[in-house]
């Protein structure tokens, strides 16, 4: 908050700059005036309390805000709009953007599967000529083909979590349907043990026809094929995630459907999360041996993580990014929990959020323009295409852009070069190879600038190519790219009338004696680059407005401890509760309690297994002694006011009602287990501690 | 009709006579020599479709009788792709007979069989999902028919019996015969199992038995040499691939398969398909072969790479050997917490439970772990013994609490490693710990681990791992985790 100070210089510089200095004056001027307005803003927001003052307070339109705030609900009120605008503008920007990159990467794939159905198709076309009335014939044709299979894509989606690949399957299944296919989308609930495979066939024909069906059986669907257009095209039965299927109606569905397989074109596109083994492991194979197989690959979710990076991430022009905490916090998430790109998205959405809803300033991100914005940050622009720059590197050195990433957004780093560079010394890194480097813990910037020595003469030129585009606006380092360019084409030509090993010897000479080979002075123009344009974004001036720093609101948004919490709710319950028959006082038992947080803390007691006769002796003592001593607290309760008319027998009944009730609740929250065979009169606690 | 008499009435009619009083289904040797001069041009067209089966065919169209005469139930059995159905088929074709078939593996539910059956009577009923309604409307609809003989054939009738009514419907369909009496129904089984598993009661009419044996060596190589484009080459091809394949499998289906594949390696080299190959050729392609071979053997089932067509075949191989070379990491995407998780669960499958606290003990491993004990003949026979035991019993069981156990264990020696260095300390800031049971769920799901029991409160729930020990050493390849040092050997 601090940095607050600079926003006048930047609000009057616009004001001068901008045509239309109207529109865009008064938020600045807003934020100029109300800056302590702002910080108590903050501090509510901090608190929690923001949103339900928000909720509470009557909504005034923003046209009749005066610019000296008198009342300070009404202003509250109108941050509260702007934050909530500013983030669904930020993140319909950025959820359209990451839809793009996703759609780009998976749409190389949808054309290789629908050229694949095409050449099938064709090729079945093209053999068999069948007339409709053939086709309808319940018998199979005689003919001299010696084993029926079915045109099968496996398409393996390299990750063995499946969230991801919902969506791209439905995806799929549209492009296939607007590219003249039948396609039918089935997913593990169709191949259930329970339905069998009257159950798949059904849903099979329930995508296909219009209408529902009595009966569902493969001579229905041979007729629907007949019918008018249907005959032009295939179908395109689509399952989802293979593995997760029975395999028995899964193998009896395709044994039933290759019996037809010259009369209907079935194609079977299956997802497989694993390896190609899957399908071999878990089919039966008399089911395997019907399927002509194919594999397709998608995208690696390292490849999509990379792709979203280099969109949205290292991209300012969101008016959104995330601090060095949140990024590598973002990056564990991604490796160690989870590996999806759905709930990285929902994280990046949470932080997004977050953000807004918690920084005072933030909805200022709306009003800046495109020219304010270089103007504040004119250094983003720079990191920008640095960053760009080593991802290129990057891509030709497969490493992980996140991994770059994170260490860009390091303000440490940072700090740490910016002193070194007074003694301009470049990043060390020795001759070692990058295998050992990567054991031994060396940054992942400090390894791409050793591949830059490490690579060859051609994916060098390359990779300067790449860089004269990125490098246009930077008309410094343009210049230099440039030099270098044509330094490497005039060794190019030198070097290609000798073989392979000797360029290698050659380079590795270079590298070692003079230290001025093209390489070397590649990798001498990309340190310098690094020192002097990346500069991460926390350590921009007024970087608050877009930087998402808090690194535990997300992290206790992300991993919520379920458990822990259910155990502190009962601890803690009259809280919850606000009952004002009992005590404030944690430990004390009154019978008006609710029964399931009474037996747990009974269960406090105990050790981890609990004698079932005594819990439930104390549990009746608690809610018996009660009721006997304050005689006037019983008409609180409903259920002791009935108690009063009943016989001791219908008490104690009710009582041991309660108690199975209570047990029963506790055994479902994960708490308690159920007494085992052997140990009928024992339950067994699972939860300890908090 | 006008196909048919080639042969005159009376004697086929002893003929079958004969074959009703004894129902085993031997090719009659001493009547088919005289028989073979009258064979017409069209039976004999049929019989060369069909190698190996020329008994079976001439059986069948003996046991089929003349037309509109009564025949008796048959029952064709023989192993998978034995050319049970196409023979049937093409018989009645040949014969000129209307016949009804219905596939039973087509159909789920008897409705469905029953329905499929009446409709292509051309019954005027559209449900019918009871069997004695079944029987009637099928009477109704044979009635109809003014005697003109029908066949009712159905195909694979072993399936039935895994529905919910199966053995109900499988009686019915066997008993037809005595229900139908000399309703104009001719009935057909085709089944995959043996006779015996289609004993009936007493008294009702046992079908009579045909057996489809399986092809020899020779049937085998003349049924996949027909429709061959360049009959000089296959046959060259045959002569190489095809004995040590028939040592594997007899079934022409599974044949087919493996060979098809392997008859295009085999013509790769060659720029003419239509060429003559001449010995030296011949041995020159067999050396071009010989190592497709040999893994084509060992493979079930292969899911090649979808081939660019542009792409030569040179390319296409490189890029087989980079998949050799790539079996040895892991190629999907797995969080590192699931592939711990991965590891513990195959520690605990593969290793006693009563080794644990002995692998993981208080200094988190097993690193100065040291056998020295010297051990005599017997004790390694006795060990080589546990060992196969082992292997043979496969992975063990394991409940929920030990495989948290053992990734606790395996979790916190790994913490400890890297607290060494300050970065990875910060990193570790996330613990793997958080969300194990959903690691477990998406484990279980991609059929890694496998789980017995379904009532997740009873607690009683074991697990198992699936995965093999190369998986298992990818796996732990990829997370840097010394494995082998955890693995129970003997």
């Amino acid at each position: 908050m601090a940095k607050h100070q600079s926003s006048p210089e930047g609000a009057s510089s616009q004001g001068a700059n901008s045509p239309d200095a109207n529109q865009t004056l008064e938020p600045f001027f807003v934020l100029h005036k109300a800056q302590p307005q702002a910080t108590v803003g903050e501090k509510l927001s901090r608190s929690g309390k923001g949103r339900e003052r928000g909720s509470k307070s009557s909504p005034k339109s923003p046209g009749k805000f005066k610019r000296t705030p008198s009342d300070e609900q009404s202003s509250g009120t109108l941050y509260e709009q702007w934050r909530l605008k500013a983030f669904n503008e930020t993140w319909s920007k950025i959820e359209s953007s990451i839809e793009g990159v996703l759609r780009d990467i998976n749409l190389k794939l949808f054309n290789e599967v629908l050229q694949w159905v095409e050449e099938s198709f064709s090729e079945i076309k093209s053999n068999v000529k069948l007339s409709s009335s053939e086709i309808q014939q319940p018998y199979p044709l005689v003919n001299d083909t010696l084993c029926r299979k079915i045109p099968t894509a496996f398409v393996l989606t390299k990750n063995a979590e499946f969230v991801d690949d919902i969506k791209t399957f439905c995806d799929l299944g549209m492009h296939l349907k607007s590219n003249r296919c039948h396609v039918a989308n089935m997913s593990t609930l169709d191949f259930s043990i329970k339905y069998r495979v009257g159950g798949s066939i059904r849903s099979l024909l329930r995508q296909l026809h219009s209408e529902p069906l009595d009966i569902a059986d493969v001579l229905t669907l041979a007729k629907w094929y007949c019918e008018g257009e249907n005959y032009v095209k295939p179908i395109v039965v689509m399952i989802d995630d293979m593995e997760r299927c029975n395999p028995d109606v899964l193998g009896n569905f395709i044994t039933m459907l290759s019996e037809w397989v010259m009369k209907i074109p079935i194609f079977f596109i299956m997802g497989v999360a694993t390896t190609v083994e899957a399908p071999r492991n878990l089919l039966p194979s008399n089911a395997l041996q019907h399927l002509d197989p194919c594999m397709l690959t998608l995208g690696t979710p390292s490849d999509r993580m990379n792709a979203l990076v280099e969109s949205v991430l290292v991209r300012l022009c969101y008016n959104f990014s995330l601090g060095h905490k949140v990024t590598l916090f973002l990056r564990n998430y991604f490796l160690r929990h989870d590996g999806t790109i759905t709930s990285f998205i929902s994280a990046l959405k949470l932080a997004c959020s977050k953000h807004f809803s918690l920084e005072s300033v933030s909805f200022l991100c709306l009003y800046l323009l495109d020219k304010d914005y270089e103007l504040i940050f004119f250094s983003s622009l720079y990191n920008y295409l640095n960053i760009q720059c080593l991802f290129e590197v990057a891509r030709y050195s497969k490493m992980q852009f996140l991994d770059i990433f994170c260490e860009a957004t390091d303000p440490e780093m940072y700090s740490m070069s910016c002193s070194d560079s007074t003694s301009k010394k470049p990043i060390k890194c020795g001759a070692k190879n990058s295998s050992e480097m990567l054991s031994s813990g060396v940054g992942s910037i400090a390894r791409a600038i050793h591949t830059i020595r490490e690579m060859p003469v051609t994916a060098l030129s390359n990779l300067l190519n790449t860089w004269n585009i990125h490098t246009e606006k930077m008309t410094e380092i343009n210049g230099e790219v440039k030099k270098l360019q044509s330094l490497v084409t005039t060794n190019e030509g030198k070097v290609y009338d000798e073989n392979l090993p000797n360029i290698r010897k050659r380079t590795i000479s270079l590298l070692s004696g003079k230290g001025n080979s093209p390489n070397e002075k590649v990798a001498m123009l990309l340190d310098a680059m690094i020192r002097k344009y990346m500069k991460p974004t926390e350590c921009m001036a007024l970087h608050e407005i877009i930087c998402f720093r808090d690194v535990d609101v997300l992290r206790s948004g992300l991993i919520g401890d379920s458990r822990k919490t259910i155990q502190l709710d009962l601890l803690k319950c009259q809280s919850y509760l606000s009952c004002s028959c009992c005590s404030s006082d944690a430990m004390s038992l009154s019978p008006s309690m609710h029964d399931t947080s009474i037996m747990y803390k009974l269960a406090q007691e105990y050790g981890d297994v609990i004698n079932l006769y005594e819990w439930y002796q104390s549990f009746k003592n608690v809610l018996t002694s009660a009721s006997q001593t304050p005689k006037k607290k019983r008409h609180l309760s409903p259920a002791s006011k009935k108690a009063k008319t009943l016989p001791p027998s219908a008490i104690e009944a009710l009582i041991q009602a309660r108690f199975c009730e209570a047990v029963t609740e506790l055994q479902i929250t994960g708490l308690l287990r159920m007494p085992s065979k052997r140990r009928p009169d024992f339950v067994q606690r699972i939860a300890f501690g908090l | 009709m006008g196909k048919q008499p080639k042969t005159p009435e009376p004697e086929r009619r002893t003929t079958r006579s004969a074959a009703s009083i004894s129902p085993a289904p031997t090719p009659s040797k001493p009547s088919a020599p005289p028989k073979t001069p009258e064979v017409s041009s069209s039976l004999r067209h049929l019989l060369s479709g069909f190698p190996g089966r020329k008994s079976q065919i001439l059986d069948l169209i003996r046991l089929i009788g003349p037309l509109n005469s009564p025949s008796l139930p048959l029952l064709l059995y023989g192993n998978a792709s034995t050319g049970k159905t196409s023979t049937v088929l093409k018989v009645l074709e040949h014969l000129n007979r209307p016949f009804v078939y219905v596939s039973c593996r087509s159909c789920h539910n008897p409705r469905i069989l029953f329905e499929t059956v009446l409709s292509q009577l051309g019954s005027s009923h559209k449900q019918c999902k009871k069997m004695p309604d079944f029987l009637n409307y099928l009477r109704e609809a044979l009635a109809e028919r003014n005697k003109e003989m029908v066949f009712l054939v159905f195909d694979s009738i072993e399936s039935v019996r895994s529905w919910d009514t199966g053995s109900k419907v499988l009686s019915l369909l066997l008993t037809l015969y005595d229900k139908l009496q000399n309703d104009g129904a001719g009935l057909l089984y085709i089944s995959r199992s043996t006779p015996d598993a289609y004993l009936l009661r007493f008294g009702s009419f046992q079908p009579i038995d045909l057996c489809f044996p399986d092809y020899t060596f020779e049937e085998i190589h003349s049924i996949l040499m027909r429709n061959q484009a360049n009959p000089k080459l296959y046959s060259s091809f045959l002569s190489v691939v095809l004995k040590p394949f028939t040592r594997v499998t007899r079934r022409i289906d599974e044949l087919a398969s493996a060979l098809d594949p392997l008859y295009k390696k085999y013509c790769e080299p060659l720029t003419d398909s239509t060429i003559t190959p001449d010995e030296a050729m011949k041995r020159r392609l067999f050396d071009y072969v010989q190592p497709h071979l040999i893994a084509a053997l060992n493979q079930t089932f292969t899911i090649p790479p979808r081939a660019l067509k542009d792409k030569s075949g040179i390319k296409r191989q490189g890029s087989g050997i980079g998949n050799a070379t790539g079996l040895r990491e892991l190629d999907f995407h797995m969080s590192v917490s699931a592939k711990y998780l991965l590891i513990s669960a195959f520690l605990a499958s593969r290793n006693p439970a009563t080794l644990d606290a002995a692998l993981f003990d208080s200094t988190g491993g097993c690193v100065g772990r040291k056998r020295k004990r010297k051990s005599s003949q017997s004790s390694i026979d006795k060990n080589n013994t546990k060992a196969e035991e082992m292997l043979t019993k496969g992975p063990g069981t394991f409940p929920l609490e030990r495989l948290l156990a053992i990734f606790q264990c395996i979790t916190s020696v790994l913490e400890e490693d890297s607290s060494l260095n300050e970065e990875k300390a910060l990193e570790n800031s996330i613990g793997l710990m958080s969300d194990v049971l959903l690691q477990l769920s998406t484990l279980c799901n991609s059929n890694f681990l496998c789980k017995s029991g379904n009532c997740p409160l009873e607690g009683s729930v074991r697990y198992r791992s699936m995965i093999d020990e190369d998986m298992a050493l990818k796996v732990a390849r990829s997370v840097n985790f010394p494995l082998s040092n955890y693995v129970y050997r003997r």
